[in-house]
């Protein structure tokens, strides 16, 4: 012993020296550190240890035990089984039920380390191994996939004796998601796991544990991809909802298309007021006075109306294509009796606003304020023709239709000439029947002149007629029709004169001279050209103008049969200003020229259509029949 | 009067009508009575000693996170139960055969009963409060648990007898024959302290793992099925 001492003491030194020399410090071993001990099927078991610095020097390491009540201690019987730095005890020298005491030495040439103590009890250190065999398969209940997992328990681990139980843990996932889903087995081998997403991609892991013990690893994946199943309640749902969105879309778009009428459907627009004289913007601006005052008809209700013939409206309509012009006239009761006017069309006033009325107002929606005000007015379009005799005429027509209707007239009764023959615009597209349009010409005419025998008529008093000749100055344009110029083509034409003007007799032309500063309409029966201006129609032969005719009857063959009559006498007082010599001059030329009294055949009708389709009825066109 | 008579008259009718007849006890296979199988038997044996291993296994953790107690045995103390000899490894415990295993389980079950009543009452004396309110109930448990594993383990013995599979070697066991009246003496002499408490505990947990254990291989040595 002491021997042993003596040899190692020189060495000792020297290996101390020469650390220091070389400046390395070598040193005992650290105590090593027991890690863990592992059993894995409660039968064998493994420790391993942590080895400490091993101070520069090649180190051993040794692992002892010792049982429970024995003081024997042993050495570990196998350190390369369980690879490094482990020690395996395999079933020979395991004992469950007992405490092992367990230390690990650390030996180098300097010294030796011990760990610290372990017991351990085999039974509770239990740690198996993964479960094996994992199959996954995919089967079906009611249509409904689901995944049946299966596994065997690791076969070290002996559960066929009973002598380890172990319980059972699965996971699943989708292959793109991060979160497993456990469930826990039990002691069973065998999992439904139902839910599947349809198409999807499934992992699948297990692991066990001892009743008392520790998890194992998970097993090794299984992957499981799931057949797309279309589930049926889902198909009709998604079929049923893809139907009604094009329904809805189908819908939507015809309501879409069809708003205009489907408005008027449901909210059929509200007629406006017929009441005559009614305004409605008087009304948006609150002028109560002036709404309830057009209201108001003087005259109204009439003294006696038990005639309805007393009420007799006459229209015209007069064709003017350049401008329209309104004529207001108002026809006084005829003393003939028998005259008869085409009262206008009654107007149905539904379904159609107010500005689609045309016996109302024409301008009502767009023109002069001004025109509106006239209570008893009815919207007539009276069309002149485009040729007239006189610029000046039309002209100062023109403005005496204004004129006419400025509201400086209200204070007469004023009427319009609603069509009588044809709805508003459509004046060229009715063929209308020649007798009907002479009788309107004539009665108009009659009436026209009836009205004009009056005399001392104020010329407020709407002068209408176109048979009219007048010789107006123009500073009182406002007794000038542009119906005149009509009026002056017939004269042109005619070859009758007319008789001379009696007054009471209603039946014959009168023709306006001219209208004096009393306003007072000069009547003068249509002997010569008075008044006549300039620019014959159609170049006709001034001399030769043509005077109205005096109709005798239609024969069979629908023509007009005129009557010429022979003027008696100069009558033609000479008008002054622009009626020069020249009227006189005409004039004289009529009274000389003595025509015969004849009657034209009239001519056919289809050649003159334009003034018939004015109404009036030109007796120059219309041919006279040479009665002579 | 005639109330009365009435009265007298139903009752009579409703005594006699009314016949109360004590049923049998099922234990041993009566007509009519429903007898679990073995099967069952075995089922209900496992898991209560499962159970019972639980709870003590709780208890002694416990123990130890509140007095910061060394999990083995402190010095070199033995269980009192050392003297029955348990296989200590499957080899061992399979050679065994049931005769004997059923024999070692009873043993086992039979040294606790005592020593466990005497922890709980010994816990419930304790002045610690805190901890021994939780553990005397625990220990209580365990040692209703202990008497009822051990009948249980007899009735199924009984059946196994009467099944055949059982041979008869295995006598019926007296409940303290095998292990003296002084166990509780093994751990002290005197009151149980702390450190006694430990020791027991630490004892009765393991033998309540090898009943568990033994009991299992039992059951599937002699009902070898799904479960094994």
């Amino acid at each position: 012993m002491m021997k042993k001492v003596v040899e190692v003491i020189p060495l000792l030194l020297l290996l101390f020296f020469t650390t220091h020399a070389t400046g390395k410090r070598y040193g005992p071993p650290e105590k090593p550190a027991l890690t863990r001990c592992r059993s894995p099927e409660k039968e064998t078991f493994t420790c391993w240890w942590e080895p400490g610095s091993d101070g520069g020097l090649p180190t051993t390491h040794a692992l002892y035990y010792r049982k429970e009540s024995s003081e024997t201690v042993y050495e570990c019987p196998d350190y390369h089984t369980a690879g490094e730095n482990s020690c395996f005890f395999n079933k020979n020298d395991t004992s469950i039920w007992v405490n092992y005491n367990i230390t690990v030495v650390a030996t180098n040439a300097l010294g030796r380390a011990f760990s610290d103590p372990v017991d351990i009890d085999v039974v509770y250190i239990v740690k198996p191994n993964p479960p094996e065999k994992l199959m996954v398969t995919v089967m079906e209940d009611k249509g409904w996939p689901f995944l049946r997992v299966s596994w065997e328990p690791p076969h070290k681990a002996d559960t066929r004796s009973g002598w380890i139980t172990l319980i059972y843990e699965l996971r699943v996932k989708l292959e793109e998601e991060n979160d497993w889903e456990m469930h826990l087995a039990g002691q069973q081998k065998m999992f439904n796991i139902f839910s599947l997403r349809s198409g999807g991609k499934y992992l699948v892991e297990v692991r066990c544990k001892p009743d008392h013990g520790f998890w194992s690893e998970w097993s090794s994946t299984s992957y499981i991809k799931v057949p797309d199943y279309f589930h049926r309640e889902k198909s009709v749902w998604i079929l049923i909802t893809v139907f009604s969105t094009f329904i809805f879309l189908i819908i939507t778009w015809l309501l879409h298309m069809n708003s205009h009428s489907l408005k008027h459907c449901i909210l059929p627009p509200v007629p406006g007021p017929k009441i005559k004289g009614f305004d409605e913007r008087l009304l948006k601006n609150g002028k109560s006075d002036d709404v309830f005052s057009a209201l108001v008809v003087p005259n109204f209700p009439r003294a006696s109306p038990s005639n309805y013939e007393d009420l007799l409206v006459e229209y015209l309509e007069v064709y003017v294509p350049e401008e329209q012009e309104r004529i207001l006239e108002e026809s006084k009761d005829l003393h003939d009796g028998c005259l008869k006017s085409e009262i206008s069309r009654s107007d149905s006033d539904s379904g159609r606003g107010s500005c689609d009325s045309h016996t109302l107002l024409m301008d009502k929606c767009g023109e002069a304020k001004e025109k509106e005000r006239q209570a008893d007015r009815e919207s007539g379009r009276i069309l002149t023709e485009t040729q007239r005799h006189q610029k000046g005429w039309k002209e100062e027509a023109f403005t005496y239709a204004h004129a006419m209707v400025s509201p400086d007239m209200s204070g007469g009764r004023v009427k319009t000439w609603p069509s009588v023959f044809s709805p508003l615009p459509q004046y060229s597209s009715s063929p209308l029947d020649k007798q009907s349009s002479l009788k309107m010409a004539k009665q108009h005419s009659l009436s026209t002149s009836s009205f004009l025998t009056q005399p001392g008529n104020s010329p407020k008093e709407a002068l209408g007629t176109s048979y009219w000749d007048s010789c107006l100055s123009n500073k009182q344009p406002h007794l000038l029709q542009p119906q005149t110029q009509v009026h002056r083509e017939l004269q042109a034409r005619s070859d009758v004169n007319i008789s001379s003007v009696e007054h009471k007799r209603a039946t014959e032309y009168v023709e306006v001279q001219r209208v004096n500063k009393e306003d007072m309409v000069l009547l003068q029966p249509v002997v010569s050209g008075c008044g006549r201006m300039e620019g014959m129609h159609k170049g006709e032969d001034y001399s030769k103008r043509e005077d109205y005719s005096k109709v005798k009857g239609l024969d069979s063959d629908n023509r007009l049969l005129l009557q010429r009559e022979v003027l008696e006498g100069d009558r033609c007082p000479c008008v002054d200003q622009e009626m020069t010599g020249d009227s006189c001059t005409s004039s004289t030329v009529c009274t000389t020229q003595k025509p015969t009294a004849c009657i034209y055949t009239a001519m056919p009708v289809q050649e003159e259509m334009a003034l018939a389709v004015n109404g009036y009825v030109d007796t120059a066109t219309m041919g006279a029949l040479p009665t002579c | 009067m005639e109330k009365v008579l009435f009265a007298v008259l139903t009752l009579v009718y409703l005594e006699l009508s009314r016949r109360v007849v004590t049923a049998p006890m099922c234990a041993y296979g009566q007509a009519g009575c429903h007898v679990p199988s073995l099967a069952d038997l075995f089922d209900r044996v496992i898991q209560q000693s499962s159970r019972m291993h639980g709870i003590s296994s709780d208890l002694h953790s416990e123990f130890n996170k509140y007095f910061f107690l060394r999990k083995n045995l402190i010095g070199k103390r033995k269980c009192h139960t050392h003297g029955i000899l348990t296989p200590d490894d499957k080899e061992n415990a399979q050679r065994l055969g049931r005769e004997q295993l059923t024999d070692v389980i009873l043993r086992l079950l039979g040294a606790w009963g005592d020593p466990l009543s005497q922890l709980h009452w010994s816990m419930s004396q304790d002045h610690n409060q805190d901890f021994n309110h939780y553990s005397s109930n625990k220990s209580l448990e365990i040692s209703d648990m202990v008497h009822e594993l051990r009948d249980g383990v007899v009735v199924m013995t009984e059946k196994m007898k009467l099944l055949g599979v059982l041979g008869n070697t295995v006598g019926y066991i007296a409940p303290d024959s095998l292990v003296p009246s002084s166990a509780f003496s093994f751990y002290t002499q005197g009151e149980l302290n702390s450190m006694d408490h430990h020791d027991l505990l630490y004892c009765f947990r393991r033998d309540s793992n090898k009943v568990k254990n033994y009991l299992r291989i039992l059951k599937c040595t002699t009902l070898p099925g799904l479960d094994c």
